[in-house]
């Protein structure tokens, strides 16, 4: 009797959720997690009624392993089993990456697993709950080894291996280290995809304006008015607008380049530099206008809060956005 | 001839001028940002959302701190935009003025966390670019630009807030009527 389970990503992990059911030929959860039956590849061979094998004493071949479970920081592993079609679970919090990065698809892999992720699907559920139960009673009744006993033989003899203190230093140090490389692999992505196209843009954009001369053409108009109290409130009151703010916010491309091009007046000297905080809220009136809706339901919020809400949001703006220039305006009494 | 070698040298400057404010950028600030937001995002795993989770549902009782360390501790674990999922902790009346706190605090935050969110970075980094470029020391204002931060969403709070009560109970009466 096979139950199908599904399978999602754990805190900080990526892919899945995997859907998987076993069949006659293809049962047996491989396990490659450096020594025994790691708990996790045990829960899916529990709950789909497969078996669990240690990939470092077993090996065998490809068409039967259901799925593999792996603790692979990020290198070899990960993308070995999704590459040869095999599911593959991860216990670490790797995406895509490593050389086979090309082949871990969130069909296939699944990272971050740990038991309580792993759950059986539909109606299968009720009767697998049950099954435990009645297994219980049967090894008192006959002399066989039945496959409970077995899985408890497996258990003990992991718990065996568990107390070595070596293992569990190892095991310790090497999570936090690839916590660590994660965290860098993420801040290097974040700086290629986000912030050098954003520096690409802005800094021609910016280099254009002040080599053509256009930069001290606004240096001698626009930013004197705009470098005065009642000059910032116009600004954020324009951006507070409730017809506009929702067309000025997206991505805060617009609140970054303006912010650029007065970053550029105040290094010319054009606006005195007390005027830098309260400038910083009078450019940033809209922020997030335009995604109150998808940031409610982010929110879980039903649709007739989110119906509210946002006229709720955009009108309070208008309020807020020069309130906000003015208390930043107070705040800079004293710095610089 | 002169005319047009004198154009290309017009037309090229034009970019020069960007190069030279890109490469500026990239020794600049990147450096810093990367260590720093790999320092963070550490801390970040360690410490484990779930964590922050369970105490992020013990605090959205109190009004004050809905609307300040609340949206605080989201945009410093989550970043922009997950933060916005801490709404599912907050009463439903209360979601559209925790979503106008959180989204208000994902720029001042940039001064002294990058890592919250690296995507709009320069809201902040351009005009304090701007100022270090006169020679004038950012640290002070990112510290203000965080706490006026702070005091701002707590007014953008309680405002939409009441905006959202007002907006609720004249449709109830419209319904009534």
């Amino acid at each position: 009797m096979y139950n199908t389970i599904q399978i999602k990503a754990g805190e900080g992990g990526w892919g899945g959720p995997l859907t998987i059911t076993p069949t006659e030929k293809c049962h047996t959860v491989l396990c490659v997690t450096g020594g025994g039956i790691h708990p996790v590849a045990q829960k899916i061979a529990d709950l789909t009624g497969g078996v669990a094998v240690d990939g470092w004493k077993t090996t065998l071949p490809d068409d039967e392993v259901m799925i593999a479970v792996v603790d692979c920081g990020g290198t070899a592993r990960c993308g070995v089993y999704p590459k040869k079609k095999i599911f593959t679970v991860n216990l670490m919090p790797v995406g895509q990456s490593g050389p086979l990065a090309m082949f871990i698809k969130p069909e296939i892999y699944v990272s971050a697993v740990r038991e309580k992720d792993i759950t059986v699907v539909g109606e299968e559920a009720a009767a697998a709950a049950a099954a435990p139960a009645q297994a219980q009673q049967a090894p008192a009744n006959d002399g066989f080894k039945t496959k409970e006993q077995a899985k408890e033989e497996i258990r003990q003899a992991n718990e065996g291996k568990k107390q070595s203190i070596v293992v569990t230093i190892g095991k310790g140090v090497g999570e936090v280290v690839s916590k660590f490389f994660q965290a860098g692999r993420e801040s290097i992505d974040m700086v290629i995809r986000n912030i050098l196209p954003f520096m690409a843009f802005t800094s021609t954009l910016l280099g254009i304006i002040s080599a053509s001369g256009l930069g001290d053409i606004i240096a001698n108009t626009i930013s004197p008015l705009c470098g005065t109290l009642p000059g910032m409130l116009v600004i954020s009151l324009i951006c507070s607008l409730p017809f506009l703010s929702p067309i000025l916010g997206p991505g805060a491309v617009i609140a970054q380049v303006v912010g650029t091009l007065l970053g550029a007046q105040f290094a010319a000297g054009a606006i005195p530099a007390q005027y830098a905080l309260p400038a910083l809220f009078a450019i940033d009136g809209q922020v997030g206008a335009d995604f109150v809706p998808v940031g409610l339901s982010l929110g879980e919020a039903e649709p007739e809060t989110i119906e509210l809400g946002v006229p709720a949001v955009l009108f309070s703006r208008i309020v807020t956005g020069p309130v906000a220039v003015i208390i930043a305006f107070v705040f800079s009494i004293g710095l610089f | 001839m002169s005319i047009i070698s004198s154009l290309a040298e017009g037309f090229i400057g034009l970019f020069q001028a960007g190069g030279n404010t890109f490469a500026g950028w990239v020794t600049g600030i990147i450096p810093l940002v990367v260590c720093l937001m790999t320092a963070v995002n550490s801390v970040i795993k360690l410490v484990g959302t779930e964590r922050v989770e369970a105490f992020a549902k013990k605090i959205t009782r109190f009004t004050v701190l809905r609307y300040t360390l609340l949206p605080l501790i989201a945009v410093f674990f989550l970043g922009n935009p997950m933060c916005y999922s801490f709404g599912k902790f907050v009463d439903e009346k209360y979601k559209p003025a925790y979503y106008d706190a959180a989204v208000s605090l994902v720029h001042p935050i940039t001064g002294l966390f990058p890592h919250a969110n690296p995507g709009e970075l320069f809201v902040w980094m351009g005009i304090a670019q701007g100022l270090q470029e006169r020679g004038l020391s950012t640290a002070g204002l990112a510290i203000r630009y965080f706490i006026v931060g702070l005091i701002v969403i707590l007014i953008r709070g309680i405002l939409t807030e009441r905006i959202y009560f007002a907006l609720t109970g004249r449709n109830k009466k419209a319904e009534n009527a």
